[in-house]
């Protein structure tokens, strides 16, 4: 997948202007705001259930290396396959020699984050082995080339026009419709034969249970069912922080992910394997590749505050929260994650340098932090990495931070470190401030600020400072004594 | 790279500074577990309900049969799959269709894993099974996939019909998933829990049912 994280200004300043995309996201808050606390309230205590998710997912990310290695031992025990790759390179090239060996032609997909931050597609493809994302708004994402838009909803944004053309196009739909019905369902016929004939099936994982070695799916469309079901081989690909202590705690897990994704208190399918299928079983995979990808994560790992990011379990509640988000839609994002979640997982896995504007893209509002059913403080997660960026070596950065920035905060130091420097800037700066004062307000300025005034106004400064006006009245009263 | 990389990853992993976590409240009380069984049944059938699944209650096997044969007339069912789990398989559903003149599938029918794949892709136009526990938390029914159980019987037909006795309801997930992964050594290769019919919001976020799995879930609740 391409990244397109250092144009976040410019595709935002694109997606301000889409109209419909702008339509769709004006109603995404008022749709979460309504489902998701009500599905919250259907806790007797919403506050303690999310406090008892917070603890477990702190849990997992503190315990995360024994608890890989019991997540091990007893996937193994049960019969699985399990495959450790460092980057994506590593995993993209097991799954690809797997396929080859196997003589595989084409492979379906689940929905899964892990493949989009891998790029598995694009190497599938180039090798001529065609993988079809099998989840409906995936599938209309990877059709049009399009990144996700929402990390639950992939193509929500998409025109019903254009998805017809698509299915024309690529999906053997005959006549064209708008109705989202008959488009869903021109879509089940094409993928039903894929899953029909199926040899290889791909999915992600949302939990990995250490105590027993399962791993587990959560989904709306049972199309994870049919990758596990249908095909001989299945591979199931899992970052380091998918694993949690026990199966209670993955319930746990479950009863928040699903309220805060959908709304729902359970999606319709949760599928938890343990092994492959057994000699006796007519379906299920005979071979069940378990792929557990670092790619980063285990860099992260050293840092405790960065540490904190890997809590995240991808419910996209954030998203909704997020009025940056709601105002630019997903694409700005430029990667596989978006909204808060993204932009305090990117700069971690790509680096600050690329996706600088991410973490700035934000007013430390913290309406992500006072949801989040995983415990992440994305605010403090944005301020610690905006403190690494001012701290960072300029140069070796390469322009890391403009020179503009930086000439100015080193000028702001110099001014004000010392009290007479300040007093001398403050006082002669007055008549330059002063200069576009008009009855007595500033509602403009010269570059490079000029940009602050556009939706506010500053009283024109007075003409002495108080330090001085002070010192008149004292002079004044001690003379009248 | 496996070897190297696990040792590489985990080493790696546990060279990091140590956290210590604040360690956990008290799970915070499930109200579902004071339900009598009325409130289990009430319960469950609401909240099934809710996602738009369908519950019929009947008093024992010969209602259920009843039940089946009825919904087979209204969905025009000619040929159905069947499992053959401890729940279905008392049931004699092969004799029942000979009755009523539906074609009765098992995968027991079939030696090759493809020919079954075309039975229940192609042939069958609805999946019967039995359920092994059912929630009462979110009206959710959970199968035990094995030989008996197979995993496409209940999702690749467009509708699937699960049979539930009444003394199969437990209030939440533990309740089940205690009893489900009790023996590590011998787990079931694949444990499911169905909520409502297959569905999907993704385009224009407009409820869609069927989208790959079944359009419509009924339970018939014996007992
Ligand atoms: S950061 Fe929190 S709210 Fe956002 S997707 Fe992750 S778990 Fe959900």
């Amino acid at each position: 997948m391409e990244i397109r994280t250092e144009q976040f200004v410019e595709i935002a300043k694109k997606e301000l202007k889409n109209a419909r995309n702008k339509q769709f996201l004006s109603v995404l808050p008022l749709a979460i705001t309504i489902s998701r606390p009500r599905s919250m309230q259907s806790f007797p205590d919403p506050e303690a259930a999310n406090e008892y998710g917070r603890a477990v997912r702190a849990e997992a990310v503190a315990g995360m290396p024994e608890l890989l290695e019991e997540f091990e031992k007893n996937a193994l025990a049960n019969g699985a396959k399990i495959v450790w790759a460092k980057t994506a390179e590593e995993a993209n090239a097991f799954v690809l020699n797997l396929a080859k060996e196997r003589g595989i032609q084409y492979v379906t997909k689940g929905k899964s984050m892990i493949t989009e931050e891998m790029g598995l597609n694009d190497v599938l493809q180039e090798s001529g082995i065609e993988p079809f994302e099998s989840d409906l708004g995936e599938f209309i994402a990877q059709q049009l080339h399009k990144p996700p838009f929402h990390i639950v909803g992939p193509a929500l944004n998409i025109p019903v026009e254009e998805i017809s053309d698509l299915f024309i196009a690529k999906a053997d739909m005959k006549e064209p419709t708008t109705d989202p019905v008959k488009l869903g369902y021109a879509a089940r016929l094409y993928l039903r034969d894929k899953f029909h004939h199926l040899a290889m099936g791909i999915t992600g994982v949302n939990m990995a249970v250490a105590e027993t070695g399962s791993i587990i799916n959560v989904e709306n469309e049972g199309n994870i069912r049919m990758n596990k079901s249908s095909p001989k081989i299945q591979v199931s690909i899992m970052s380091l922080e998918k694993v949690v202590p026990t199966m209670a705690d993955a319930m746990h897990m479950i009863r928040l992910l699903c309220r805060n994704c959908t709304g729902q208190k359970l999606s319709a399918y949760i599928s938890i394997d343990s092994g492959p299928k057994k000699s006796d079983e007519v379906d299920g995979p005979e071979e069940l590749y378990i792929i557990i990808l670092d790619n980063g994560r285990s860099e992260i790992y050293q840092d405790i505050q960065a540490r904190e990011a890997l809590r995240c379990i991808r419910c996209g509640a954030c998203l909704a929260a997020c009025p940056v988000y709601c105002k630019i839609g997903g694409y700005p994002y430029g990667w596989a994650y978006s909204g808060p979640m993204g932009q305090v997982l990117n700069p971690l896995l790509l680096g600050l340098e690329k996706t600088q504007d991410l973490y700035h893209a934000c007013t430390l509002c913290g309406a992500c932090k006072s949801i989040c059913p995983a415990g992440i403080d994305h605010p403090k997660m944005f301020l610690y990495y905006r403190v690494q960026e001012a701290n960072s070596d300029k140069k070796a950065a390469g322009g890391f931070i403009t020179n503009k920035t930086a000439k100015f905060f080193d000028l702001w130091r110099w001014g004000t470190t010392r009290a007479w420097r300040w007093k001398m800037a403050v006082k002669t700066a007055r008549p330059f401030v002063n200069r576009y004062a008009k009855d007595g307000t500033i509602n403009k300025t010269i570059k490079p600020v000029e940009g602050w005034f556009r939706t506010r106004n500053l009283p024109a400064m007075a003409r002495k400072t108080f330090h001085e006006r002070w010192a008149e009245i004292n002079k004044k009263v001690t003379s009248d004594q | 790279m496996s070897q190297s990389a696990r040792e590489e990853i985990l080493a790696k992993l546990k060279a990091a500074p140590k956290a210590k976590p604040a360690g956990r409240p008290s799970m915070p009380p499930l109200t579902e577990l004071s339900w009598d069984p009325d409130q289990l049944i009430a319960n469950f059938m609401a909240n099934l309900t809710a996602q738009t699944g369908v519950v019929h209650r009947v008093k024992d096997e010969i209602d259920a049969k009843a039940k089946l044969a009825e919904i087979a007339a209204e969905e025009g069912l000619t040929t159905v799959i069947v499992s053959t789990d401890a729940v279905v398989a008392p049931l004699n559903l092969t004799e029942w269709g000979k009755e009523k003149g539906i074609k009765v599938l098992t995968a027991k029918d079939y030696t090759d894993r493809d020919a079954y794949k075309d039975a229940v892709f192609m042939e069958a136009q609805a999946g019967i099974t039995g359920v092994d526990y059912a929630i009462a938390e979110s009206g959710t029914i959970g199968l035990i996939h094995d030989k008996d159980q197979p995993r496409l019987v209940s999702v690749a037909p467009i509708t699937h019909i699960a049979i539930l006795p009444v003394e199969r309801l437990r209030p939440t997930y533990e309740r089940v998933t205690d009893i489900v992964f009790a023996d590590k050594s011998n787990l079931p290769s694949q444990f499911t829990f169905t909520t409502g019919p297959s569905m999907t919001g993704d385009i224009q976020g407009g409820q869609f049912k069927g989208m790959h799995g079944p359009r419509k879930l009924i339970i018939i609740l014996m007992g």
